[in-house]
C-alpha cells in the first residue's frame, strides 16, 4: 500500500501530479518541472520532503557506535554541526548516504533516503551488539519541509527567524508559534533550510510559508525539479549513482572520507586502499554535444569500446544542454574535455567529460 | 484537438486532409508528458507500417516511441518541432503535428483506431 505525506491532501488540492516514489505517493510537478527548477534557481522553492527518514541514535556509546557505522569521523562533530556521510558495509559499499547530526552529547539525528530506511535500521541493528545504544525511528512522527532559493533566507527572516544557524548546522527554531528544528542544508545546489516539523504542524506550516512567502516567489515544488536541481548541482541520487557495489572513493566523495580517523569502521580497508592505490572505475559529468539525452542505464563507449553506464541525465534547464553523470572505468587519458560516446536508441552519439558540479553552486551559508 | 481525427490507445492521432493524412500525438499525452524537450522525427522518404516507431519524444522525465497509426511514407515533417520542441507544451501553438503521409492503408487498419469520443471517454 502507498504511504502518504501529512501534505498530501495539499499536494492534492495544488493540482500536482502524483507518483509513486520509494513506495510514497509524491507530487512529481504542480505546474511544469521546469519552471519550478528555475523558481528555486531565481527566487524561492517550497517541497515536501517528509517521506525522508528520521533516526535518533542515543546512549552512552552513541559515539562509538556511529564511528564503526561511517568513514566520517564523528568524534569531531560539534554541537548541532551537521556531516555529510555514506552508511559504508563491509566491502566499502555504499548502504545509504545520510547526513548525520550532533544534538547533544550522546545524541545524533540521521537523515536518511526514504528507500532505504528499513536497510539502513537493519544494518544498525546488526551493528549494534557490544554498544549501549538506542536506535530509534522517527520517520513516522516527523514531516520535513525544505525552502531552497536564493531568496529563501530572506524569507525565513522575515518571518522572524534572525539567526539562521551557518551551512551545515541545525537549530531549535520557531515559525508561526510552532516549535521546530531548522538545518541549514539542502539537495539543490541553492542556500536554504529544511524544516523538521511534527506531523501534527506540517500542514499549517505548509500554507504558512507559501502564503508568506508569495512577496519573494515561492511555489511549491515537486520531486521532478529536485531531481533536475541535484543533478545540475551533481548531487548523488541513491538508487542511481549510489549503491551498495560502489564506494565512496569510486563515487567521488573521497573528500568526504576522514583519511586520519583512528577508529575501524565498516569498509575502511577497502576505502583506504583505494584512496591509496587508485580504483578502477569513477563516477564523471559529462555534457551531452548534440540534442540527445542520457539517461539512467545508457551505455557509454570510447574507441568502440564500452567503458561504463550513465547512472543520471538528463536536461539541465539552466544551461540549456544535456548533462549526466556516468561510471567509467578509469582510464588515465579519459579526463575533463575528453570526448566520449553515449549509446542513445542504438546510434552513438558524442559527449564531452566536464567537470562537476554542473551549474556552480550558490550555497555558501 | 479536432473532432475528426482518430486515435490510437497509445495517444497518437491521425487526420485526414485532402488524401494525405496529418499524424502527431494528442493534447492529453503532451499534458501527461509534461516539459517536451527533445523531438526526433524521420526522414523525408522513410516508410513505416502501422503501430511501427517513427518518433521519439523526450520530456524532462522521460524518453517516449511515438507509433504509427497507420502505415505509410513521410511525405513532409514538421521541422518547427524539431527545432523548438517547448512549442507543443505552449497552449495557443497549433501546429503539434509531427508528420504528413501517403498512406494506402486499407480498412482493416483503421478499424481498430479511436472517433474522437470514443478517445475522450478513454482518457476520461
Amino acid at each position: 500500500m502507498t504511504k502518504q505525506t501529512f501534505l498530501h491532501d495539499k499536494h492534492v488540492a495544488l493540482g500536482a501530479r502524483m507518483v509513486d516514489f520509494a513506495g510514497w505517493d509524491m507530487p512529481v510537478q504542480y505546474s511544469s518541472i521546469i519552471e519550478e527548477h528555475k523558481t528555486v534557481r531565481d527566487s524561492v522553492g517550497l517541497f515536501d520532503v517528509s517521506h525522508m527518514g528520521e533516526m535518533i541514535i542515543q546512549g552512552k556509546d552513541a559515539l562509538p557506535f556511529l564511528n564503526k557505522l561511517v568513514p566520517q569521523d564523528i568524534t569531531k562533530l560539534a554541537d548541532l554541526k551537521a556531516v555529510y556521510c555514506q552508511l559504508t558495509n563491509k566491502n566499502g559499499g555504499i548502504i545509504d548516504d545520510l547526513i548525520i547530526y550532533k544534538l547533544e552529547d550522546n545524541k545524533y539525528l540521521i537523515i536518511a533516503n526514504a528507500s532505504r530506511i528499513d536497510e539502513d535500521l537493519n544494518w544498525m541493528v546488526r551493528n549494534k551488539i557490544g554498544f549501549d545504544v538506542d536506535i530509534i525511528n522517527e520517520s513516522h512522527n516527523y514531516s520535513l519541509l525544505a525552502v531552497q532559493g536564493p531568496r529563501a533566507c530572506e524569507l525565513l527572516k522575515s518571518l522572524g527567524a534572525e539567526d539562521l544557524p551557518p551551512f551545515f548546522s541545525i537549530k531549535r527554531g520557531e515559525l508561526f508559534n510552532i516549535n521546530l528544528w531548522i538545518s541549514r542544508t539542502g539537495y539543490t545546489g541553492e542556500d536554504g533550510v529544511e524544516i523538521l516539523v511534527k506531523n501534527e504542524f506540517s500542514e499549517y506550516l505548509w500554507d504558512k510559508l507559501l502564503e508568506s512567502g508569495k512577496e519573494f516567489g515561492i511555489k511549491p515544488i515537486g520531486l521532478g525539479a529536485r531531481d533536475t536541481l541535484r543533478l545540475e548541482a551533481a548531487l548523488h541520487l541513491y538508487g542511481n549513482d549510489l549503491d551498495e557495489s560502489i564506494t565512496p572513493v569510486e563515487a567521488g566523495l573521497a573528500w568526504s572520507v576522514s583519511k586520519n580517523k583512528t577508529e575501524d569502521y565498516n569498509g575502511k580497508k577497502v576505502i583506504l586502499d583505494q584512496i591509496q592505490n587508485g580504483i578502477s572505475k569513477k563516477l564523471i559529468g559529462l555534457k551531452m554535444l548534440d540534442k540527445n539525452i542520457a539517461r539512467h542505464g545508457y551505455e557509454v563507449y570510447y574507441n568502440n569500446e564500452k567503458i561504463g553506464n550513465v547512472t543520471s541525465g538528463g536536461v539541465s534547464p539552466v544551461r540549456g544542454d544535456n548533462i549526466a553523470l556516468a561510471y567509467i572505468k578509469n582510464l588515465d587519458n579519459l579526463t575533463v574535455g575528453s570526448t566520449i560516446q553515449i549509446m542513445v536508441r542504438d546510434k552513438l552519439h558524442n559527449a564531452e567529460i566536464v567537470s562537476k558540479p554542473f551549474v556552480k553552486k550558490n550555497n555558501k551559508g | 484537438m479536432n473532432e475528426s481525427m482518430l486515435c490510437t490507445k497509445t495517444h497518437e492521432y491521425v487526420l485526414e486532409q485532402e488524401e494525405k493524412y496529418e499524424i502527431g500525438i494528442t493534447d492529453y499525452a503532451i499534458e501527461q508528458l509534461g516539459d517536451i524537450v527533445f523531438v526526433e522525427l524521420p526522414e523525408v522518404g522513410s516508410e513505416f507500417i502501422k503501430n511501427e516507431a517513427f518518433a521519439t519524444i523526450e520530456s524532462v522525465k522521460a524518453a517516449s516511441e511515438v507509433y504509427m497509426p497507420i502505415s505509410g511514407k513521410v511525405i513532409e515533417i514538421n521541422e518547427q518541432i524539431v527545432n523548438s520542441p517547448e512549442l507543443l507544451n505552449e497552449e495557443g501553438f497549433e501546429d503539434k503535428w509531427f508528420v504528413k503521409i501517403e498512406s494506402s492503408a486499407d480498412q482493416i487498419e483503421f478499424a481498430d483506431l479511436l472517433d474522437y469520443s470514443d478517445y475522450k471517454e478513454e482518457i476520461a
